[in-house]
């Protein structure tokens, strides 16, 4: 690196180019990684927030709430597993309108008993008991809901004034609102509800034989992660934002390799000049990587915190946004991987460059 | 054949220090058939003498200074470093003699931008490994020894070309070889800056009791040669002095 820092810190004019587009790259993949985790978020913050380990669904639902009914029975075969929490949980959408002049919300609501695992906190155990009503996630408070406002929930007849406010987040990008499960299953079916509800939510213990259980109660067990899946768009989202980050990180190695090789080319009669001084192919590889890898990860930092700033600055609006540090540190460091192995290109042409092209003869 | 083969093995044993070029052969392929560029060439130079070679464009006379500098293997023949056969080695260790034994000097110096004079001198130590505080002291004492000390934080773009290339020789001359090869040293230079910059080679040659091989198309390096060869048709032609 004797070289490399030299001529990094004398020509640094040369490489303001490749570093701007390195960092404009990651700048890019830094407010995407926001996006992807606002998104996530959005999609399936509630569910994050529930403290259940594993939800069993109807067989072929594919954890998608509004394909899985359940009944009694499969809630009773789960509670029967020794150690195990089991609890029914309704999911369902709806567009909930305010004729005392509240705003319209579309709401995904979710239906539980007040002694269930997922109520974690007194207030609400104490509001799902009580006359019915809707605890609503904190986020609608911001669209102007207030309290007492009565909502007309979809189709179903059924009317709720609003109880309170909690950081119930989202699902399917609607925000969350609990109601009793009786309130829930009037609402999704009417006065025809027969005790039907979509999920049962568990926190089981090691060692259960899950397949057994899943064939006796007739359902399919998923993990929480796989929960998650069944969220509206998610998977599409994600596999959408890997998708754009997948080819900005193949762009930037691109960019990074195709900038080295014209470097390398320019330095052909230096690299020979190395060469004939005895320096070997490994010592003039190490320098011209470790100087490309200074720019890029110089490029990556700037770049990663200016659009951590645009994250920040970005909170609060209408495009859902999560500045997660975990995620923006491993997309920096995936863009610093894939820059160093681009600059990998030029590899052959380096050791290929014979010593005799310092004194301009061909071998 | 075999009597020419005896009297080149004589010679190399009796210049077992300097350099010695034995029955040198190059030849190019030049579409349909082949040109030949050294035609068994042989070539002494002994350590303390200055030794000018001339010959037109095309000669191969910077292909001879590349087979002489291992910087490439001949067609055939052999190449001796200090009586060592070089052409028997294997590229690595012909690498190691190269960097131990050889400096050569470019046509412009061919310094490296980014570095001040200091700098190149340093990077021959870093390329060799060398302690860093070791190459700073030989680097410093060189580039006095060129006249160059208050030149020593200068990048090359800050300097003249007389100063570039007196640079050149003291990088040469950094990891104290035996065998020094310059390459149209003066050829970008003013008359009487090339005077200075072959007085300086020359007065190196003989004090630090170099081998000095200079290939030239100017008349200062040959006002301080001790022996001239003319390149042409392959093979070297000795020629006359030029007096002062």
């Amino acid at each position: 690196m004797f070289l490399a820092i030299r001529d990094l810190r004398r020509s640094w004019r040369r490489f303001i180019l490749v570093g701007a587009v390195v960092a404009l790259v990651a700048v890019l993949s830094t407010v995407l990684a926001g996006l992807a985790d606002g998104l996530v978020r959005d999609g399936t913050s509630g569910l994050r927030a529930l403290p259940y380990s594993s939800m069993a669904f109807e067989p072929g639902s594919g954890a998608v709430f509004s394909r899985s009914t359940l009944t009694e029975p499969a809630l009773q075969a789960w509670q029967n597993v020794p150690g195990a929490k089991a609890t029914p949980l309704g999911v369902s959408f709806v567009n909930a309108t305010s004729p005392s002049g509240g705003p319209s919300i579309d709401l995904a609501v979710f239906g539980v008993t007040a002694d269930s695992f997922l109520a974690q906190r007194e207030e609400a155990r104490a509001a799902l008991a009580g006359p019915p009503g809707l605890v609503l996630a904190a986020e609608t408070r911001d669209l102007g809901v207030k309290i007492g406002d009565i909502y007309d929930l979809g189709a179903s007849g059924v009317s709720l004034p609003v109880l309170g406010f909690t950081f119930a987040g989202s699902y399917g990008h609607a925000p969350i609102g609990y109601v009793p499960l009786a309130t829930w299953q009037s609402i999704a079916y009417g006065n025809d509800a027969r005790g039907r509800f979509s999920a049962v939510a568990l926190q089981l213990p090691g060692g259960v034989d899950t397949a057994a259980i899943n064939k006796a109660a007739h359902t399919e067990l998923k993990s929480k992660d796989a929960t998650y899946d069944g969220s509206p768009g998610y998977t599409a989202e994600s596999l959408t934002m890997t998708m754009i980050r997948g080819f900005l990180l193949v762009i930037s190695a691109l960019i990074v390799g195709a900038f080295f090789t014209v470097l390398t080319v320019q330095r052909t009669r230096q690299i020979g000049l190395l060469k004939a001084m005895g320096a070997s192919s490994a010592y003039v590889i190490r320098d011209g990587i470790g100087q490309m890898a200074a720019i890029v990860i110089g490029a990556t930092a700037v770049g990663t915190a200016i659009g951590a700033g645009i994250i920040i600055a970005l909170k609060g609006g209408s495009a859902p946004v999560a500045f997660s540090p975990d995620s923006v540190l491993s997309s920096a460091a995936l863009l610093i991987v894939v820059g160093i192995i681009g600059s990998l290109v030029p590899l052959r042409r380096i050791t290929n460059i014979e010593p005799a092209i310092a004194l301009g003869v061909e071998s | 054949m075999t009597n020419e083969d005896i009297t080149a093995r004589g010679a190399v044993d009796a210049a077992s220090s300097g350099l010695a070029l034995r029955d040198i052969y190059v030849a190019v392929s030049d579409g349909d058939h082949s040109r030949i560029i050294l035609d068994h060439l042989d070539m002494v130079a002994v350590p303390g003498e200055v030794l000018v070679l001339t010959g037109g464009s095309g000669s191969g006379k910077s292909t001879l200074l590349a087979i002489a500098g291992l910087l490439r293997r001949p067609g055939g023949g052999h190449v001796f470093i200090d009586g060592i056969a070089a052409t028997e080695l294997s590229e690595r260790r012909r690498t190691a003699l190269r960097k131990e034994r050889i400096g050569l000097v470019y046509q412009s110096a061919n310094l490296i931008p980014a570095l001040t004079s200091m700098e190149q001198l340093e990077l021959v130590g870093h390329i060799n490994g060398a302690k860093r505080a070791d190459s700073r002291r030989r680097a410093a004492r060189l580039l006095a020894d060129v006249g160059l000390t208050s030149r020593a934080n200068a990048l090359p773009a800050q300097m003249s070309g007389g100063e570039r290339q007196r640079v050149g020789i003291a990088r040469a001359l950094m990891a104290e070889p035996t065998v020094l090869l310059g390459d149209e040293p003066t050829a970008s230079l003013d008359p009487e800056l090339a005077a200075e910059v072959t007085a300086l080679i020359a007065d190196q040659t003989h004090a630090r009791g170099l081998a000095t091989v200079l290939v030239t198309h100017d008349d200062a390096p040959l006002r301080r040669a001790d022996r001239h060869f003319h390149l042409a048709g392959g093979k070297l032609h000795a020629r006359e002095l030029v007096g002062d």
